[in-house]
């Protein structure tokens, strides 16, 4: 009759389902993906190629759900707690920062940094999540929910690698995962919208396209041109935000106490 | 007749949005996708909602227009008449209308997206996720997000306040915006993931996440004709876009 | 099935037997918690008195098998709760199932808003936001929320936004939320501090039902007077362990009125002048504060009373320049220096010494009453420490010294004595006289009214809207 004082060990069936679910969901994300680039549909123009705007839709939008149904049950609750923080940090900031008028959107400042204080699975999870809420006041963004969830699971790598250990590798850690989210979230915007939606980065693509490049390669040279900017200047402001919260609370993270994110100094 | 609407079952207006934006991609007729702009728009009116509605999409949707524009009219290789031309840029028809059919294939995700939006309450959508078979974290993620921005921004309020009581942060230039960032934001984390950590463990004291059945006390109304309105709602969604596309797919 | 008269006897007469031979978090160098034995039974009330810092909430932690968390603080002991043994030694601490815990022990912490979800539209639901995650049917539910809410008398709450209640409400809300699971033991940390009377009244009401219903309570607080009345069991927790504690908790904080300074003060000019002001905010219907006259003299010490909502911060937000008036006037003469209510808003460095020098010229006079400050209120041995991981009582303490390092004249203090244990007190009071000393004004707010009658010269009641 008395409840339990200790908790059962997680069953191997429970760890199979999810690992079978991450798998999909990254299966289908990356196929997708290989498919677009490879077979470069021109349907745009002719017929505006509604079939393959639908597809990338969907295909994109039911990875990043897979995605999120594999991770959710394995977050432990100081993380869960921790997501939406970050999710009204992506908001708050960077409305904050666009109030300056500075041509960076910094809008994954909270991703980041749930990926560098509680690992790239809830980093992942807050992605998708923080995109599938924000699609709640601006639809179009539902379909970049991969990408906000590549940002946080690499945010998580960086960080357990050692990105957070000297102040200058996150930036250079952030580069790199803006180049790769770049390069994986054009196809959404090239597929789905036919372009961009800010009249800046339009104005850039437009510039690629009178060059004489393909929709989807001028959408992928602008998004290398912003985001390995912005997320280099995001992963510094996270880390150093990480840095400025006390010994005892980043220590309570399983996550930096077992990679030893913080360095030697980090983890007496 | 807006209770009616604001009745309906969460899971039905989404599934309905869906299927109307599955459709109207898919066909990819200007007068379709008007219709169902208007048709929000009238919902939203109804609702008491179709001021806000037309403004948020417009903010969304202007800037967008714009963009496309720029990409596929002004930097259209196709040989159609030119309306318009400014020394080397040029408007060509062509461009144009593909830029058009583009922004009004976003314009129907944007309108119905955020007629959704203020459609449903929100209280009834995380009760409902969370007496359906998704897992006990997502309704708490949902509801705790949407709950805690009004607060954090509050507190994002306090922190200005006490930080002009100090006379900081009053700094010009790049620099002086440097030190606004930190002052604003680093209080802010510090405070709310604080705040988060002690929340956690109380919140797994309260026996959450649930490991198995759970249940809400809060209600949602639902019916065996809504159930039945979803299900047809969401198969039509794959179903009609296929059988609009695939022919042509195979003819093109 | 949840009424607590009819609880099944207990085997053992104890609720609780522990035995903790040591706890240590994982980043110190030194336990917190040491050589500690307590016995609970059915009904008791035991009392933990403390200072700041003395780790009363990590006793509670302890407790409520929140601490110490698995793999990283290092803990021995044994407890037996409901029957079942478990042990902790520095090489094994068990996995804990908090939830399961709480069915027998549950804990309310200091800021009982904590322990509230904060995800639930009603209070309604937040009371059952446990039993949901248990599954109960929704039926049960009902009954269970008519019985309590009946039974502690809060119906009026029922319908009502859980984030909009005040911080005698919230404690309410969740001690009976925690209550609802029917815990033989509730551990209560600091259940009285910043509520008015009213508020202190319902919640000692509540404290006595739950004890007659066979509830075995504990009580972690800084002072025991309002306890020792009722308390079977008075312990003190000092250098981490308990010791029986004596029943003389009058302490010699008290510092006596510098009357000296008031009758100088009548013919001062004033530093600040309200005279008709009319105060509130933008968007809401009705003003928080109308016909507003009050006057504060230099050498003169003012305190604000009034029952919460009566716009006691408001005042001061509008003294500190914070907030325009909407009509009349108001004039400050001084320069003026604010302590807040939350202390965590305005801090924001890494150590204490930097956060105190934040924005002081490099080489000016106020940097070079840095130490100084650090000396006279007491924080010069945790100069070097981060100050969100000082004690409640000592980061009020940093953030108050954020404030004097400018020499304001006029000092404003917004409830400054939440969160102070005695010693905090009492260097608060010599920092009010020595403001006064130096031919300043200081006004603040307070629901304290034995330190209003202590400090204040004069004392301005805030009128019931």
């Amino acid at each position: 009759m008395s409840p339990n004082l200790l908790l059962p060990e997680a069953s191997a069936a429970q760890l199979l389902r999810r690992r079978v679910l991450g798998a999909a969901g990254t299966l289908l994300l990356v196929g997708t993906y290989l498919f677009l680039v490879i077979t470069q549909p021109t349907g745009i123009v002719e017929g505006l190629g509604q079939g393959v705007a639908l597809a990338t839709f969907a295909a994109y939008l039911i990875a990043a759900v897979l995605l999120l149904l594999a991770v959710l049950p394995d977050l432990p609750v100081s993380a869960l707690t921790l997501i939406p923080v970050a999710l009204a940090l992506n908001i708050i900031l960077g409305q904050f920062v666009g109030s300056v008028m500075v041509p960076l959107y910094l809008d994954s400042i909270g991703t980041v940094l749930v990926g560098f204080l509680a690992g790239r699975r809830a980093g992942a999870a807050t992605g998708v999540l923080s995109t599938l809420i924000w699609s709640l006041f601006a639809p179009t963004v539902l379909p970049f929910a991969a990408g906000a969830a590549l940002v946080g699971f690499l945010a998580g790598t960086a960080a357990r690698y050692g990105a957070l250990r000297r102040p200058y590798l996150a930036p250079i850690a952030g580069l790199v995962a803006g180049v790769l989210v770049g390069v994986v979230s054009s196809p959404v915007a090239a597929f789905v919208y036919g372009g961009t939606s800010g009249v800046g980065t339009g104005a850039v693509v437009a510039a690629f396209r009178s060059m004489g490049d393909s929709l989807l390669s001028a959408v992928t040279k602008q998004a290398l041109i912003s985001d390995p900017g912005d997320k280099a200047i995001v992963f510094l402001i996270a880390a150093l935000l990480v840095f400025a919260l006390p010994k005892r609370l980043s220590g309570s993270f399983e996550f930096i106490r077992r990679y030893k994110v913080l360095g030697k100094s980090g983890n007496k | 007749m807006k209770r009616r609407i604001t009745q309906l079952h969460p899971f039905t207006v989404l599934c309905l949005a869906v299927f109307t934006v599955a459709v109207a991609t898919a066909a990819s007729v200007w007068w379709l996708s008007c219709a169902v702009i208007v048709m929000c728009l009238a919902i939203g009116a109804v609702a008491g909602k179709a001021r806000k509605l037309a403004a948020l999409s417009g903010a969304i949707m202007l800037p967008t227009l714009l963009s496309l524009l720029m990409i596929h009219g002004l930097a259209s290789r196709d040989s159609s008449p030119v309306i318009a031309a400014w020394g080397p840029i040029s408007l060509t028809r062509g461009g144009a209308e593909v830029a058009m059919m583009l922004a009004l294939r976003t314009a129907v995700l944007v309108v119905v997206g955020l007629l959704c939006g203020l459609l449903i309450d929100k209280h009834q959508l995380v009760a409902a996720i969370d007496l359906s078979p998704a897992p006990p974290q997502a309704g708490y993620l949902l509801a705790s997000t949407l709950f805690l921005l009004p607060q954090m921004m509050e507190k994002q309020h306090a922190i200005g306040e006490a930080q002009a009581l100090r006379k900081a942060g009053t700094g010009r230039g790049l620099a002086g915006w440097l030190q606004r960032l930190r002052l604003r934001a680093v209080p802010l984390v510090l405070s709310s993931v604080q705040d988060a950590h002690d929340r956690s463990v109380h919140l797994a004291a309260r026996g959450f996440p649930a490991r198995g059945e759970h249940s809400r006390l809060r209600q949602v109304a639902d019916s065996q004709i809504q159930r039945g309105v979803r299900w047809v709602a969401l198969l039509c969604s794959v179903l009609v876009p296929a059988a609009i596309l695939v022919p042509f797919g195979g003819a093109a | 099935m949840m009424d607590m008269e009819h609880r099944a006897p207990v085997e053992s007469t104890s609720a609780l037997h522990l035995r903790l031979g040591s706890f240590r978090y994982a980043d110190a160098d030194h336990d917190t918690l040491r050589a500690i034995e307590l016995e609970l039974s059915p009904g008791s009330l035991t009392v933990i008195s403390g200072d700041s810092g003395s780790g009363k909430s990590t006793f509670g932690g302890v407790l409520a098998g929140m601490l110490p968390r698995q793999g990283a603080d290092s803990c021995e002991g044994t407890f037996i709760l409901a029957g079942q043994r478990i042990d902790y030694s520095p090489e094994h601490s068990p996995r804990i199932d908090v939830a399961g815990w709480a069915r027998h022990l549950g804990l309310l912490p200091q800021d009982a808003g904590l322990y509230l979800s904060r995800i639930r539209q009603t209070v309604a639901e937040e009371l059952v936001f446990a039993r949901e995650n248990e599954g109960m049917p929704r039926k049960e539910m009902t009954e269970l929320i008519t019985e309590f809410s009946t039974r502690l008398s809060l119906e009026h709450l029922l319908e009502r936004d859980p984030s909009k209640l005040s911080g005698g409400q919230e404690r309410l809300v969740a001690l009976t939320a925690l209550s609802a699971a029917n815990p033989s033991i509730i551990v209560l940390d600091e259940p009285l501090a910043g509520l008015d009377s009213t508020a202190t009244a319902t919640v000692t009401a509540m404290i006595t039902r739950l004890r007659a219903a066979g509830t075995a309570l504990v009580v972690l607080t800084r002072t025991t007077e309002a306890w020792e009345a009722e308390a079977e069991t008075l312990l003190t927790l000092a250098d981490g362990t308990l010791r029986p504690a004596t029943r003389t908790a009058r302490t010699a904080a008290s510092s006596s009125k510098p009357s000296g300074f008031a009758a100088a003060a009548a013919s001062e000019k004033p530093l600040l002048a309200f005279a008709g002001v009319q105060l509130g905010y933008k968007g809401a219907s009705a003003p928080v504060i109308s016909d507003l006259d009050l006057e504060v003299r230099a050498g003169e010490c003012v305190g604000l009373a009034g029952a919460n909502g009566t716009g006691k911060t408001t005042l001061l937000k509008a003294a500190a320049g914070l907030l325009k008036p909407i009509a009349g006037k108001l004039r400050v003469t001084a320069e003026s220096g604010m302590l807040l209510q939350n202390p965590s808003d305005q801090l924001f460095e890494r150590t204490v010494t930097r956060e105190i020098a934040f924005g002081l010229p490099k080489k000016g006079l106020q940097r070079a009453r840095v130490p100084r400050i650090l000396e006279q209120l007491g924080l010069a041995s945790c100069a070097q420490t981060h100050p969100y991981e000082l004690p409640a009582s000592a980061r009020r303490l940093v953030a108050l010294a954020t404030v004097l390092v400018r020499e304001p004249r006029l000092l404003l203090l917004d409830e400054p004595t939440e969160a102070l244990d005695p010693a905090g007190l009492q260097i608060l009071n010599e920092v009010i006289d020595s403001v006064l000393e130096r031919g300043g004004a200081v006004l603040f707010s307070s629901h304290d009214e034995r330190f209003i009658a202590r400090t204040a010269h004069r004392v301005h009641r805030m009128p019931r809207q």
